[in-house]
C-alpha cells in the first residue's frame, strides 16, 4: 500500500519511495526506507496530509504520499 | 552613513549562515547584525540577498544570510544560490567560512546538508540550536561525538532563549572553522574519469566540486554558454544518469548519518502524539473557523490601528507643502516641491503603517508556526485556480494593501503558482478603494434597512468585496491555462511546533519590509508623481496664461474672504480643465462615454493611476469646493449637484456611480503595486500586462454595469 491510503491515526513503515522527480525532495526531508510515519491529520475533501514521522510533522499532498510506498504496522 | 562605509572598508572576513528552514537561522542573524542589515539581489533570480555586518573584538565580519535548504540539489532557486555562493568561480566573492546551523530536534536532516558543506570542502562550524526544544523532546545530544565523527567545531545554542550566543560571537573572532576530510566518497556514484575531467576544466578544488558543477552547471546560467553546452555532452556522452546518482549518493549520506546519530543521540522518550493544538487548529471544521476569526481580527485591529498613523502622516506632508508654499518664493520650482515632490514622498509614506502591521502580523503567525497550518488547509482549495497553499497569504494581505501581498508572493517556488499570485493579488479590495467605495455609494444607496437588519449601504460594499474575491479566482483560472511551467508543483513542508514569537524578530521584519518598501518603490513612486504633477500644473500656456489673468481680474475689486476663496477655486479648477491632464481627460472622454462618465470623471481617472484614493481629491478640485478637502459631506453635496453635459442626467446616478465603482475594483489604479511588482518579477514585463488586463477588465466591467442599470 502506498501512504495515502493509510487509515487516520495509523502508522506505517516505509519500504520504499517511487520513482518521480520529487523522490529526491521526499528523501531529503528524511522519507527513508525503515522510517515510520503516522497519518495524524487530515484536511477535508482530498486536501494535505500530515505525518508525523519522529519528532517532525510533515505536510504534503495526497499526489505525493502515493510515492510512499509503506506497509501498514 | 559615514560608519558603514568605515565599517566596510574593514570587513576582515566573510561567514555564510547556511541552514535548513524553521532552524532560527534568523534569530542568529538578527542577533549577528542587529539593523545593521542589508537587502540586495543575485543577478537573475527573485531570491533576495540578506547580508549584514558585525563587528566583534574591533573586527568587522560580513555575515551572509543564504536561503533556507535541506540539500544542495537544484530543487529551487534557494538552492541555486545556495550552490552560486559557495562555489563562486571568482574566489574573493567566495565566504571564507560557513556557519551552519542545525535544529537539535532535526539532528539527521541537518547533518544531511552539514555533510554536504563537509565535501564541498568547505571552512565549518556547526551550530546546534533550539536546545530548548531538544530538550522538550527529552533529546540527548553527544556534542564531542558529533565533532569526532564529522571533524568540524560543534556548539550549542538556543538563540531563542539568547543561550550560548555569545560563544558564536566568540567562535566567530577566533575563526574556529575546520575544512575537515570529506565524509562521503563521491566516486562511488560518479566515474572518476568523469569528475577528473570536469575538475581540470573548471579548476575545482575536490571532486565534490566537480560533481555539483556537473548537476549545477547545465542549469546555472552564470556559467558561460559554451561551458554548459560542455558540461551537457559530457554527461550525454557517458550515458550517465544523474538523477539516479543523486539518489545513490542521498542513501549512501543517510547511511552514514543513521550511525553517527545513533551514537551520538540519545532518545528517552517516544516521538510525540497529536499535540492539542492541532487538534483544534488542523481540525477539518473548527480549523477554519479559527482561521477566519484570526483573519477578521487582524484586519479589524490593522483598520483601527493604522488610520491614527496614517492621519498623522497625511497631516504632516500637506502641513511640508504649505510651509513650503509660504516659506520659499513662488514659482515653479517651488510649487514641483510643495505640490509634486513633497506629497510624491507622501504617498509613499503613508503605505508605511499597513506594511509595517500586516507584515508583523504574517511575522507572529509564521513565527508562532500556525502560518504553514494554514497553508495545509487552504493548499486543496488553492489549487483548481491554479494556485498553491501559500497563495493564501498574499491574498488575505490584499485586502488590507497589494503592496505587502505581493511582496509576501515570494515564499512560493514554483513559478507559475507565484506569478498567478501576484497578477491576481492587486485586484483584492485594498483599503485604498474605500474611500471611493464609500463617497459612491453614500451619494446612490439609501442609508435604509432591507429586512428589518440589513444596511443597504454595508451589503453595497459587501456586495463590492465580493466582487474583487470574484475576479481573483476567475483571473486566476484563466491564468491558470494561460500561464506554463515545466516545474511540478508540490507541497512537501514541515509543520513546526508551536512556538512564542520572537518579539525582535517581529519587528526587524516590520522594519525591513517596510525600508525594502521605501527604498524600491519609492523612487518609481515618487517619479510618476512628478510626471502627474506637470501634467496636472501645466498646459497649453496661451491657455493657462488668459485664465490666470481673467482670474486675477475678478479678484480686483472682491474683499469678502469667502468670495475671494471661491473665486480662487473656481480658478485653479479652470486651470485644471485646461491643463494637459484636463486635456486628456477630454481626449479619452470618447471613450468612457459608454460607462457613463464626461471628461471631468475622465481626469479624476488619469490623476487616480497613481493612486485610487486621489480621486476623491481630484474631484473636490475639478468641482472646486473650497475649503477642507478632506471634508466628505461638502464633497458628497456638491457631486450630487452635477449633471453630466452629455446626458442631461445627474453626472453621479445609480448607474454611473456603480459603473465607477466597478472599474475602481477592478483597475490598476495603484503605482506603488506596479513599482512593487516590477520589483518583484524583475522588469516591466508583467506589471505592464498586468495593468493592461486590470484596466480591460476594469471597462469591461464598468461597461456592463452602466448598460445594465441605465
Amino acid at each position: 500500500m502506498t501512504a495515502d491510503t493509510l487509515p487516520l491515526n495509523k502508522s506505517g513503515k516505509i519500504l520504499e519511495i517511487m520513482p518521480s522527480p520529487l523522490k529526491i525532495n521526499l528523501m531529503e526531508l528524511g522519507f527513508l526506507p525503515g522510517k515510520k510515519i503516522t497519518l495524524q491529520h487530515l484536511a477535508p475533501s482530498g486536501g494535505p496530509m500530515a505525518f508525523r514521522m519522529e519528532d517532525t510533522l510533515l505536510a504534503l499532498r495526497k499526489s505525493e504520499a502515493a510515492l510512499i510506498r509503506v506497509e501498514q504496522i | 552613513m559615514a560608519e558603514t562605509t568605515l565599517l566596510q572598508k574593514t570587513v576582515t572576513s566573510r561567514i555564510a549562515l547556511v541552514g535548513n528552514p524553521n532552524v532560527g537561522k534568523s534569530t542568529i542573524f538578527n542577533y549577528l547584525t542587529g539593523l545593521n542589515q542589508k537587502i540586495g539581489n543575485y543577478p537573475g533570480v527573485t531570491v533576495d540577498k540578506k547580508s549584514g555586518s558585525v563587528q566583534i573584538n574591533g573586527e568587522t565580519f560580513e555575515i551572509l544570510d543564504l536561503p533556507g535548504t535541506y540539500s544542495l540539489f537544484p530543487n529551487s532557486e534557494d538552492e541555486i544560490i545556495a550552490h552560486r555562493v559557495l562555489n563562486h568561480t571568482k574566489l574573493e566573492e567566495r565566504p571564507d567560512h560557513v556557519l551552519m546551523i542545525i535544529d537539535s530536534s532535526q539532528l539527521s536532516r541537518g547533518l544531511f546538508l552539514a555533510t554536504q558543506l563537509i565535501d564541498l570542502g568547505v571552512n565549518l562550524a556547526i551550530i546546534l540550536n533550539m536546545a530548548d526544544l531538544a530538550e522538550k523532546n527529552k533529546l540527548e545530544i553527544k556534542t564531542y561525538e558529533l565533532f569526532k565523527a564529522l571533524g568540524v567545531p560543534v556548539l550549542n545554542t538556543d538563540a531563542r532563549n539568547q543561550k550560548g550566543l555569545d560563544q558564536v560571537k566568540n567562535l566567530i573572532s577566533q575563526r574556529n572553522f575546520t575544512k575537515a576530510p570529506s565524509f562521503i566518497d563521491i566516486q562511488q556514484v560518479i566515474p572518476v574519469d568523469m569528475l577528473d575531467e570536469v575538475q581540470k576544466r573548471f579548476q575545482l578544488e575536490n571532486s565534490y566540486q566537480a560533481y555539483q558543477m556537473i548537476r549545477f552547471g547545465t542549469k546555472d546560467k552564470a556559467i558561460a554558454a559554451e561551458d554548459r553546452v560542455w558540461l551537457e555532452d559530457l554527461t550525454r556522452t557517458a550515458d550517465f544518469d544523474l538523477e539516479e546518482a543523486q539518489l545513490e549518493e542521498t542513501k549512501i549520506r543517510y547511511k552514514k548519518i543513521t550511525e553517527i546519530v545513533t551514537v551520538a543521540l540519545t532518545k528517552k522518550t517516544e516521538p510525540k502524539a497529536k499535540s492539542n493544538l492541532d487538534k483544534i487548529f488542523l481540525h477539518p471544521v473548527l480549523g477554519y473557523l479559527v482561521f477566519f476569526s484570526i483573519l477578521f481580527l487582524i484586519f479589524q485591529t490593522i483598520f483601527t490601528w493604522a488610520s491614527y498613523p496614517m492621519d498623522l502622516i497625511d497631516g504632516l506632508f500637506a502641513d511640508i507643502s504649505a510651509r513650503i508654499s509660504t516659506a520659499l518664493p513662488d514659482g515653479p520650482l517651488t510649487r514641483l516641491l510643495a505640490e509634486g515632490v513633497v506629497p510624491g514622498i507622501g504617498g509613499v509614506v503613508i503605505f508605511i503603517p499597513q506594511i509595517a502591521m500586516l507584515f508583523g502580523f504574517l511575522a507572529i503567525l509564521e513565527d508562532t508556526g500556525y502560518m504553514s497550518r494554514v497553508v495545509f488547509l487552504m493548499d486543496r482549495w488553492m489549487r483548481p485556480f491554479g494556485l498553491h497553499g501559500k497563495s493564501i497569504v498574499p491574498l488575505v494581505s490584499g485586502i488590507a494593501c497589494a503592496i505587502p501581498g505581493v511582496m509576501a508572493a515570494r515564499n512560493i517556488s514554483n513559478w507559475k503558482e507565484k506569478m498567478i499570485t501576484i497578477l491576481i493579488t492587486p485586484l483584492m479590495s485594498c483599503s485604498a478603494r474605500l474611500p471611493v467605495y464609500i463617497i459612491l455609494i453614500g451619494l446612490v444607496v439609501p442609508d435604509e434597512m432591507v429586512f428589518g437588519f440589513i444596511n443597504m449601504q454595508a451589503l453595497a460594499l459587501l456586495g463590492l468585496y465580493l466582487l474583487g474575491v470574484v475576479g481573483v479566482f476567475g483571473t486566476a483560472f484563466l491564468l491558470k491555462f494561460i500561464l506554463k511551467t515545466a516545474e511540478k508543483s508540490f507541497l512537501l513542508t514541515e509543520l513546526p511546533p508551536y512556538r512564542i514569537p520572537r518579539w525582535s524578530d517581529v519587528g526587524i521584519t516590520m522594519f525591513e519590509k517596510s525600508k525594502t518598501f521605501v527604498m524600491e518603490a519609492g523612487k518609481v513612486i515618487l517619479a510618476i508623481s512628478i510626471v502627474l504633477w506637470v501634467l496636472a500644473s501645466y498646459g497649453p500656456p496661451s491657455r493657462m496664461d488668459q485664465i490666470r489673468l481673467e482670474g486675477e481680474a475678478r479678484l480686483e475689486n472682491v474683499t469678502d474672504e469667502a468670495q475671494i476663496a471661491e473665486i480662487e477655486a473656481e480658478t485653479s479648477s479652470h486651470l485644471l480643465e485646461n491643463s494637459f491632464i484636463g486635456i486628456m481627460g477630454r481626449a479619452i472622454e470618447p471613450a468612457i462615454k459608454p460607462l457613463g462618465y464626461d471628461w471631468k470623471i475622465g481626469i479624476a481617472l488619469i490623476t487616480s493611476f497613481a493612486a485610487r484614493e486621489v480621486f476623491v481629491s481630484t474631484m473636490a478640485t475639478i468641482y472646486s469646493i473650497g475649503g477642507d478637502l478632506e471634508d466628505e459631506l461638502t464633497i458628497r453635496e456638491k457631486l450630487d449637484q452635477q449633471i453630466n453635459a452629455n446626458t442631461g442626467e445627474k453626472t453621479f446616478n445609480v448607474a454611473s456611480s456603480f459603473s465607477l465603482m466597478v472599474f475602481y475594483a477592478f483597475a490598476m489604479q495603484c503605482m506603488s503595486t506596479v513599482a512593487v511588482v516590477k520589483r518583484e518579477t524583475k522588469g516591466w514585463k508583467w506589471p505592464l500586462i498586468q495593468t493592461a488586463y486590470m484596466t480591460i477588465l476594469a471597462y469591461v466591467g464598468a461597461l456592463i454595469t452602466y448598460q445594465l442599470l441605465s
